[in-house]
């Protein structure tokens, strides 16, 4: 049996006998569905709906698609396969937090990228450029680990409790947030108002979620002339950066401090005068020698990025957008996408979950099985699952693993099977 | 305090207006216009229609005669009509941003309650009241602390909604005092949403029957007005053309990013904080006038011309320099590939040195092109006269 064949049995089977397992999502027979099938050739299978939720897990058990998605829009016609002849009815707002669109310390430890004109390679996120020929195109290895999953889980958290909560009011019953089963999250919010808004409305929320096009001209930050204490309770985005700028001069020892502040662009002279007159600095910006408009912008703008959600923002505008199926299990890693509670979310560890009810290596439950893997990529970065660390591994390398480890590797591409050892 | 049958008389456009008036008044533009043009108020409604559109092609904030009685309901429906009729982009704007700045001075007039009352029961927004005035922040002030206190607040999507087309930088949510699921907005910028919403109301076409313009034509009195509106129009028009200042009196040199600012800015459309700042620089740096660069914004919807010139004059005082072309392709305003201009995608051969030269700012593109213009009238002069030797032996 082919890896490929092998897998979509093992998927078939979760979806025959855990159907328990996949949620009944709102206005179920308004949504569009696309599935990407097990073939080799990728090419999503779209416009599709189900009159009700049995026949949509009817559908599961009998294809068991690599990929399950369904759209965050409601139609009148979910199946049709003009977009303007859908009958758009509105559409949740969608946030999609994925380490992979942000930089994590923890990549210069998992990440490859190799030059495809040239073959040099490196670790960590691809440059622009190739240093050595040039070029820019690359072939590139994501990993994940509990460092960078829990990077975007922390921004879950910014999202909610420093913005949807605090400015938008939005009710945190509203919220639908998932494990992705790969590299982040997502969040619904499922609001009647909210589904109105139009591509150009989302895109001011984004907006007002990462920080992008703000004006520190328009709220006062950029007058060095200005006492910028007076502007500390201002609602929005100003209280926000002065409070940060705050907390960084007051968490921090003068050593650590010294090498933030270099990081947000200031100078020698400038970052003394700021630890002299730590309580007071910002009313007497304009006294600080050397600090003009643009370095102070500059420094404004590494808060503000500091301070923005890391949020995939296409995802959030698109109002035809398809999204990951809670319950469903992700074809890049054989984990499941796993609805999550808020309260949930706070003690949630994707890789090594204690709470069955929400682990999402759904084939750990399989500990008898092992299998005998030989890796295909050059390089393997390790991975740490349920505790054990397997890996990093080269190419050729054979190795007995675990069931839900196999799959992971098989699912990423990087290993083909030898053979099935049961004990 | 007025009741909602003095507000609907005011404003034409409040959907209880709709209510109270047109519901009894015939569904069929044609029957509505004959009944307009028999009866004794069509004199007068011709005349005061006439002024509205003789301000409008001006590009003035204000008429001398608008009242706000129970003509001003038909005069509403008239002029939608009309507009429809003339089916002219550039009037329908200029109309749009008259009619709407009359309704902004009139609001601005009324009292706290008639203006919430407008926003919620009226337009089903959501737009609080806050009676003893919430303080939202501060201000610094001639080095002062000045609070920044207001009555009202507004459900956030509401306010998206209302400023969706309003593409100014100050209007952005970031850019706004947020919290709770509102933002804390002053009466004044409250009232300035809500003129936005008339000028969209004015270029919508809501009138249930379609418009036959044949059959509306042959009505006497309409016919007249609709042919003086017409012709001064066309006469305006064509001074707007030749007199009317857009930056130089060969706007031709300019480049694709400019030439796109212009035509917005000609068909009265508003345009964003970042296309402001390029004209006003580009204005002055080739030393246009502070009048005239002032006159430019005056076809805009938000058009002050308190403010326009205070900001005008104090960007000359600074000397700030254009955009160059990085800039505007990272602001995307940049015109280069989507207009596929030559001169922006290939740059041009310099003599001097030797080689090709890519544009690097919107006022080399300008000096480029006055130099190849230049160029082409010298060879055609020399032509002519080779002719004329030739002729004359």
């Amino acid at each position: 049996m082919s890896d490929i064949n092998y897998l979509k049995r093992l998927f078939q089977d979760y979806y025959r006998n855990k159907t328990n397992q996949i949620p009944l999502i709102d206005s179920l027979n308004q949504r569009e569905f696309g599935f990407i099938p097990w073939d080799d050739i990728i090419i999503m299978n779209r416009h599709i709906s189900f009159v009700n939720y049995e026949a949509f897990k009817n559908y599961l058990s009998k294809f068991s698609p690599r990929h399950i998605y369904s759209s965050g829009a409601l139609y009148n016609n979910p199946d049709h396969s003009d977009m303007n002849k859908k009958g758009h009815l509105g559409c949740d707002f969608l946030i999609d937090i994925d380490v992979d669109h942000f930089y994590t310390p923890c990549k210069e430890d998992h990440d490859l990228w190799y030059c495809k004109n040239c073959g040099k390679n490196g670790m960590g996120m691809a440059p622009n450029k190739c240093p050595k020929c040039g070029k820019s195109q690359f072939k590139s290895l994501s990993w994940i680990c509990e460092k960078c999953l829990s990077l975007a889980k922390n921004e879950i958290f910014k999202l909610i409790e420093d913005f949807l909560v605090p400015d938008f009011k939005i009710n945190k019953e509203e919220l639908k947030i998932v494990f992705s089963g790969h590299r982040g999250y997502h969040l619904k919010i499922e609001d009647e108002k909210m589904r109105n808004l139009s591509s150009a409305e989302r895109r001011e929320i984004v907006d007002y979620l990462t920080g992008e096009n703000i004006s520190y001209e328009i709220l006062g930050l950029s007058d060095l002339n200005s006492n910028l204490y007076f502007l500390e309770d201002n609602y929005g985005w100003t209280k926000k950066i002065i409070n940060k700028i705050k907390k960084i001069i007051h968490d921090y020892p003068n050593d650590v401090l010294r090498k933030i502040l270099s990081e947000y662009g200031l100078n020698g002279e400038i970052i003394e005068y700021i630890l002299n007159d730590k309580n007071n600095f910002l009313k007497n910006l304009w006294k600080i020698k050397g600090l003009g408009e643009k370095t102070w912008v500059n420094f404004l703008d590494n808060i503000t990025k500091e301070l923005g959600a890391k949020i995939d923002v296409p995802v959030s505008i698109d109002i035809h957008r398809l999204i990951r199926y809670p319950g469903s299990l992700h074809g890049s890693t054989g984990f499941r996408v796993q609805e999550l509670s808020l309260s949930e979310l706070e003690t949630f560890k994707p890789l090594n979950e204690n709470n069955q009810e929400i682990d999402p290596i759904v084939f750990a439950e399989k500990k008898d099985i092992k299998i005998k893997i030989e890796i295909l990529e050059n390089k393997v970065p390790s991975i740490k699952i349920k505790g054990k660390t397997y890996g990093p591994y080269n190419k050729g390398k054979i190795e007995i693993i675990p069931l839900h480890i196999a799959i992971f590797l098989l699912c990423k591409g990087v290993a083909k099977t030898r053979s099935f050892i049961d004990d | 305090m007025s009741d909602n049958f003095d507000l609907a008389t005011h404003y034409p456009w409040l959907p209880s207006s709709l209510i109270i008036y047109y519901n009894n008044l015939p569904e069929d533009p044609k029957e509505f216009i004959s009944e307009i043009f028999s009866s004794t108020i069509s004199e007068e409604i011709s005349e005061r229609t006439f002024e509205i559109f003789k301000a409008a092609f001006n590009n003035l904030e204000n008429v001398l005669y608008y009242k706000l009685d129970k003509l001003n309901i038909y005069m509403y429906l008239l002029i939608k009509i009309l507009l429809i009729v003339l089916n002219d982009k550039i009037l329908t704007n200029r109309v749009a941003n008259l009619y709407s700045k009359i309704n902004y001075y009139d609001l601005l007039e009324e009292n706290d309650y008639n203006i919430y009352h407008i926003f919620n029961e009226e337009l089903n927004l959501n737009v609080q009241y806050l009676p003893e005035g919430e303080v939202y922040g501060n201000k610094f002030y001639e080095n002062n602390q000045q609070k920044l206190i207001t009555n009202f607040k507004i459900f956030f999507i509401d306010y998206l909604n209302l400023v969706a087309n309003l593409r100014d930088e100050y209007r952005k949510l970031i850019n706004n005092p947020l919290s709770n699921g509102f933002v804390f907005l002053k009466k004044k910028t409250l009232i300035r949403l809500l003129q936005e919403y008339v000028r969209n109301k004015i270029k919508e076409v809501e009138i249930k029957k379609i418009i036959e313009k044949d059959e509306l034509i042959n009505i006497k009195g309409f016919k007249e007005l609709l042919e003086k509106i017409s012709t001064a129009w066309k006469n305006r028009k064509d001074e707007i053309e030749y007199y009317e200042f857009d930056g130089t009196e060969d706007a031709s040199v300019y480049p694709p990013c400019i030439q796109e600012i212009r035509s917005k800015a000609k068909e009265g459309q508003n345009l964003i904080h970042t296309e402001r700042l390029l004209i006003l620089w580009f204005l002055l740096a080739l030393n246009v006038p502070i009048e005239d660069t002032i006159k430019f914004f005056s076809t805009m919807p938000d058009f002050d011309q308190e403010k326009t010139t205070y900001q005008v004059n104090f960007a000359k005082r600074k000397g700030y320099k254009v955009y160059l072309c990085e800039t505007l392709k990272s602001l995307d305003l940049c015109r280069a590939n989507k207009d596929k201009e030559k001169i922006c995608t290939e740059g041009y051969y310099s003599k001097t040195q030797e080689k090709q030269r890519k544009i690097r700012s919107p006022l080399q593109y300008v000096h480029v092109r006055q130099h190849r213009k230049r160029r082409e009238s010298k060879n055609k002069n020399k032509t002519n006269s080779n002719t004329n030797k030739q002729t004359n032996k």
